[in-house]
C-alpha cells in the first residue's frame, strides 16, 4: 500500500510539472472566465447559456487531460528506462500500475478541483450567485465528470500496456466519444419501429460490454433547472458504483498483461 | 504473478463485468432516460461536421447553446429565415430549452409577413406542432402550455376551444403566475362557457385575497384588484346580453336585452382584380363604431385541411420549417370604416408566399362576434345572438355559434390577368352587392359616432338597415 502510495504521489508531481497539461487547463479555464461575455439573451437564457458552456467546457477540458495525461504515463517509463528503478526495489508490477493510475486520478482531482473553483467564482462574481442553493447543484457535474474521468483514465492506463501513445490516444478518445453516446443511441434504436429485432440486441450487447460513458452526463437539469428528478442521491451511488467496478475490470485486465510483458 | 492470483483476478474481472451490466442495464439506463435523457431524435442533419461530433458525443447542452448564441446574432441583424433551422436544432438536441421552444413559436408564426406585413399563416401548423412538442418535453412547467395557448387565443384567433384545452393544461402546473391564470377567463368569455369563466374569476379572488393575508405587498393587491374588475366588468355583460335572463329562460324581459333584436349586418361583397396578384376589395357591413375587423382568406381551392374561415391548424404534428411553398394561403382583416370596407390587397411583392400554382381558387369572408371587441359583443353577444344577416348568417360552420360566412371563387387565369382576362378587370361579388353610395364617400374620413353625433332619436349607435 505505501509503495502505491509512493508512487501515487510522485505521478502527481509529475503530472503538475507537465507542459501540456497546464496549457489545456489554462485554455478550458480560459473558456470558463470569458463565458460570461456572452451576456446577449434573456435573463433566463443567459444563465442556461452560461451554465451550458462553462460546465461543456469542463468536460471537455477534463476528458482531454485523462487521456494525454494516461496514454504516455507506462510506455515513458518503459521508453525512458525509469521503470528499472523501480521494479527494482521491492514494488510489484500491480504495485506500480496501481500507483500511476490513483496518482493520475489524484491529479485529475485536482484539476477539475481548480476548474470547479474557477467556475463558482465566475458565477458568485460575474452572475452575482452568492447562496448555496444556486451553487450547489453546479457542482453535481464536476463530481460526475471526475468519476467519469476516472474510468477513461483506467481505459486509457489499460490500453497503454499493449499498443503505442499514439494509438492509445485515438483509442481512447474514440471510446469515449462512442461512450458518451451510448444512452441517447440507444434510446433512439430502441425507440425506432423500424429497428429490427438482432440491431436492438447487437445494441444491447455493445451497451454492455463497452464502457458507458453517457451515465456521467447529468448536466441537462443544471442547464435547464426546474426539471422534475427522480432518485437522483441513488442514481448518483449508482453511477459511481459503476465507475468503480468498470475501473476494476479495466485495472484489472491492465494488471494481467502488464504481468507477462516484457519491459 | 502466481497462477492461483491470475485465475482470481479473472473471475473478479468477470463478476465485476456480470455487475457493472446488470447495474447499468437494470438501473442506470432507465433512470438516465427518465431524468437526463434529451432527445427523441438523433440530430443528424443542419450541423456542420465539427457539431455533430460535439453534439453526438455528450455535449448536446453546449451545441445547443453555442447554436442558440449564434441565433441571436441572426436576429440582431434581421436574417429570420437563418434563425429557423437553428431553432429545429436547438430543440432537438436540448428539448429542455423552454424559452427556444417559446422563442420559437412566436418567430414561426409571427415574424413571416409579406411586405404589407401579412403573416405567412402557412408557417403556423409549425408553430404549434413546436408547442406541443415542447409542452410534451417539459410536462413539468405551465410555460409551453400557455405559449401554444396563446397562439390560439391571440394569433389564430378563432377555434377558443383549443387555447381553454391548452390553457386548462397550464392551470394545473404549480409555476403558472396568478396573473396568467387571469386570461383563462377570457378564453372561457370566447369561447362561450361562460358560466366557466365566472367561476374561474371567483376562484382566483379566493386566492387573491388568501395570497394577499400571507403577503399584502403590491403585486398580490393588483392581483386582487385586477380580478375583482374582472368580475365587475363580467357581472354587469352578463347582465346586459341577457346571459342570466336567457339561462332561467325569460324570454320576453321587461327591459329588453341589449343584444335583442338581432341586428341585421347587412354584408356583402366585391373582389375586382385590378392588376396581376393585386385585389380591390369592397364590401358592406352595417355596424357604425369602429373596430369591425372581418376575416378575408384567399386560398387554393384544394388546400389541406381546411375548414371555413381558416385551417385545422393543428391536423399535424410535424414541425416543418418548410412550409408548403406550392400552395397559396392568404389571410387578411379588412377594416371596417363607415359601413365599409375598402381595401388594395397587393401579393404582387411576394410570389414565394403567393405561387398562385392551382387552376381554381376561393376567397372566404369569415366574421366570428367571439372575436369582436367587448363594445361590439355588448350588441352582438358572445355567440353572435344579437346578429344576423339575411344572406350570410351561417350556424354551421362553427356549431352552437351564430357567424357571418361568405365565399367566392377565383381562377388562376383571372387572378394573374392572364389570357382571356389580360385586359379585362374579373370582378366577383355576392349576389347582394350594390355599388351604392358608401363607396363615392370620402374614405379617409371615419365618423365615430358618440352622444353628441347628430342622429334621429330613433337611430342606436349600430346602425340599422338600409
Amino acid at each position: 500500500m505505501r509503495a502505491i502510495f509512493s508512487i501515487a504521489k510522485t505521478t502527481v508531481g509529475e503530472a503538475v510539472r507537465r507542459k501540456v497539461l497546464l496549457v489545456i487547463l489554462l485554455i478550458g479555464l480560459l473558456f470558463v472566465v470569458i463565458a460570461p461575455s456572452l451576456t446577449v439573451l434573456t435573463a433566463r437564457q443567459e444563465r442556461s447559456t452560461l451554465v451550458g458552456l462553462t460546465l461543456g467546457v469542463l468536460m471537455l477540458t477534463s476528458a482531454l487531460i485523462a487521456i494525454v495525461l494516461t496514454v504516455y504515463m507506462i510506455p515513458n517509463e518503459i521508453e525512458r528506462r525509469t521503470i528499472y528503478t523501480i521494479l527494482c526495489k521491492p514494488v510489484q508490477r500491480y504495485q506500480f500500475l496501481l500507483g500511476k493510475y490513483f496518482g493520475a486520478v489524484a491529479a485529475l482531482g485536482m484539476m477539475i478541483g481548480f476548474m470547479s473553483l474557477v467556475m463558482v467564482i465566475t458565477f458568485v462574481v460575474f452572475q452575482r450567485e452568492q447562496r448555496i442553493s444556486e451553487i450547489a447543484p453546479l457542482l453535481k457535474v464536476p463530481l460526475m465528470t471526475f468519476f467519469q474521468t476516472a474510468l477513461l483514465a483506467a481505459m486509457a492506463i489499460m490500453f497503454s500496456t499493449f499498443v503505442t501513445p499514439l494509438v492509445n490516444f485515438f483509442l481512447s478518445a474514440g471510446l469515449y466519444f462512442v461512450g458518451t453516446l451510448f444512452n441517447p443511441l440507444f434510446q433512439t434504436m430502441v425507440e425506432n419501429p423500424a429497428s429490427s429485432p438482432a440491431t436492438k440486441a447487437l445494441g444491447r450487447v455493445f451497451h454492455i460490454v463497452l464502457p458507458n460513458f453517457a451515465n456521467f452526463n447529468v448536466q441537462n437539469p443544471v442547464i435547464n433547472p426546474g426539471q422534475e428528478i427522480v432518485n437522483e442521491g441513488l442514481y448518483f451511488a449508482g453511477t459511481i458504483g459503476y465507475a468503480f467496478l468498470y475501473s476494476g475490470i479495466m485495472l484489472g485486465i491492465a494488471v494481467l498483461i502488464f504481468d507477462r510483458r516484457e519491459v | 504473478m502466481k497462477k492461483q492470483k491470475r485465475t482470481g483476478l479473472i473471475a473478479a474481472a468477470a463478476v465485476m463485468f456480470a455487475a457493472q451490466g446488470a447495474l447499468s442495464q437494470g438501473f442506470l439506463l432507465p433512470l438516465w432516460q427518465r431524468n437526463y435523457g434529451t432527445a427523441q431524435q438523433t440530430v443528424t442533419s443542419g450541423l456542420a461536421p465539427d457539431q455533430l461530433l460535439f453534439a453526438l458525443a455528450g455535449f448536446r447542452e453546449l451545441v445547443a447553446q453555442l447554436m442558440w448564441v449564434r441565433a441571436d446574432s441572426f436576429f440582431d441583424t434581421g436574417n429570420y429565415d437563418a434563425v429557423l433551422p437553428i431553432i429545429r436544432i436547438v430543440t432537438l438536441l436540448d428539448p429542455k430549452q423552454i424559452d427556444v421552444y417559446a422563442t420559437g413559436m412566436w418567430h414561426i408564426a409571427y415574424n413571416f409577413t409579406d411586405e404589407e406585413s401579412r403573416s405567412d399563416r402557412r408557417y403556423i401548423p409549425s408553430a404549434l406542432a413546436l408547442g406541443a412538442e415542447g409542452a410534451r418535453q417539459n410536462p413539468q412547467t405551465y410555460e409551453l402550455f400557455f405559449e401554444t395557448g396563446w397562439l390560439w387565443y391571440h394569433r389564430i384567433d378563432d377555434n377558443y376551444e383549443n387555447a381553454v384545452r391548452w390553457w386548462e393544461e397550464a392551470q394545473k402546473r404549480k409555476d403558472i403566475l396568478p396573473a396568467r391564470q387571469n386570461i383563462l377567463g377570457m378564453a372561457y368569455q370566447r369561447n362561450g362557457q361562460i358560466q366557466e369563466g365566472l367561476d374561474l374569476y371567483f376562484a382566483q379572488l379566493r386566492r387573491a385575497e388568501e395570497a394577499m393575508r400571507k403577503q399584502n405587498d403590491f403585486g398580490a393587491s393588483q392581483q386582487r384588484d385586477t380580478v375583482e374588475n374582472n368580475i365587475d366588468t363580467m357581472l354587469v355583460r352578463m347582465g346586459q346580453r341577457g346571459w342570466f335572463g336567457r339561462q332561467q329562460g325569460l324570454t320576453n324581459p321587461p327591459v329588453p336585452y341589449d343584444t335583442d333584436p338581432p341586428f341585421n349586418v347587412g354584408f356583402s361583397a366585391q373582389v375586382a382584380v385590378i392588376d396581376a396578384r393585386i385585389l380591390r376589395v369592397r364590401a358592406t357591413w352595417n355596424v357604425r363604431p369602429v373596430g369591425t375587423r372581418i376575416r378575408m382568406i384567399l386560398r387554393d381551392a384544394d388546400y389541406p385541411n381546411v375548414q371555413p374561415g381558416g385551417l385545422k391548424w393543428d391536423a399535424s404534428d410535424a414541425v416543418s420549417l418548410d412550409p408548403p411553398r406550392d400552395r397559396t394561403f392568404m389571410q387578411d382583416q379588412l377594416f371596417v370604416r363607415n359601413r365599409r370596407v375598402e381595401r388594395r390587397i397587393d401579393m404582387s411583392r411576394d410570389p414565394t408566399m403567393y405561387p398562385f400554382i392551382s387552376d381554381k381558387y376561393v376567397i372566404e369572408f369569415y366574421y366570428n362576434p367571439r372575436s369582436a371587441p367587448p363594445h361590439i359583443q355588448d350588441k352582438f353577444g358572445w355567440n353572435g345572438e344579437g346578429m344576423t344577416d339575411p344572406n350570410f348568417l351561417n350556424t354551421e360552420v362553427r356549431p352552437g355559434q351564430r357567424v357571418v360566412f361568405a365565399s367566392l371563387e377565383l381562377t388562376r387565369e383571372q387572378l394573374l390577368r392572364l389570357g382571356e382576362w389580360r385586359n379585362k378587370t374579373p370582378i366577383v361579388q355576392t349576389e347582394n352587392f350594390r355599388g351604392d353610395e358608401r363607396f363615392r364617400r370620402d374614405m379617409e374620413t371615419i365618423q365615430i359616432p358618440g352622444l353628441r353625433t347628430e342622429r334621429p332619436a330613433n337611430e342606436s349607435p349600430i346602425a340599422p338597415v338600409r
